[in-house]
């Protein structure tokens, strides 16, 4: 019995439950861009997901897309529309 | 018995599964277009990771699984090549990701600018408005 793996495993659990956290706050934020920022955290979370899912080829594409990509263009969006949600 | 390695697995696939619940109801549920942008970023990044889960390998009798990369190719020793398809996780999931990325990129760009769009004629990113404006 080895133990390796559910230490891997156990750090890749713990950073699955501050992604859900983390996906929480950006869904039911009211300010739009503190909801861009939370929702880039939850994409770094998934980025140390997919590498400890044996996937480092992925995270050359998802680090730029999703971290740098997203959060930039919803963010030039949110400068030419409005910043808060209304209720 | 269930092992650590498997209790923590489902940990995952349930924060996983959590994540969609969350998203989806932001895609279904929330008024404002740029909040539904981003829950649909997060529910593309989901589904991602589920295929990634499916297409992980366990390890193999305290050998770690290792990723799809085959870097011994120079050598023509045999062995290598069979340690490698014993222990690599399925490529073929992380080469579907790959592409649902850059499609899901594109598709993102394409929403921002109709959000942009319905902003210049309606002057207002909210469905409710929007809906009483057009019938």
């Amino acid at each position: 019995m080895s133990y390796g793996e559910a230490v891997l495993l156990g750090i890749t659990a713990l950073a699955a439950i501050f992604s859900t956290i983390a996906t929480y706050m950006a869904i039911m934020e009211r300010d739009l861009l503190k909801a861009v920022i939370f929702s880039a955290i939850q994409s770094t979370i998934y980025a140390f997901i997919y590498y400890m899912l044996m996937a480092p080829d992925i995270d050359l594409v998802y680090i730029p897309v999703a971290v740098g990509l997203y959060p930039a263009v919803i963010i030039a969006l949110i400068k030419k529309t409005t910043r808060e949600e209304k209720p | 018995m269930i092992t650590l390695s498997e209790y923590f697995m489902t940990i995952l696939i349930t924060c996983m599964i959590v994540n969609l619940g969350l998203a989806l109801y932001g895609v279904f549920f929330k008024p404002n277009l740029i909040k539904k942008i981003i829950a649909l970023t997060i529910l593309g990044d989901t589904a991602n990771t589920f295929a990634l889960i499916i297409g992980y390998r366990m390890w193999v009798a305290g050998v770690p699984s290792r990723p799809p990369v085959f870097t011994e190719w120079r050598s023509n020793n045999p062995l290598l090549l069979f340690v490698f398809t014993k222990t690599a996780v399925d490529p073929l999931p992380q080469a579907l990701v790959l592409t649902a990325i850059v499609i899901g990129l594109a598709v993102t760009l394409f929403l921002v600018f109709l959000t942009l769009q319905a902003w210049k004629i309606y002057r207002s990113v909210d469905m409710r408005d929007i809906r009483r404006l057009k019938g």
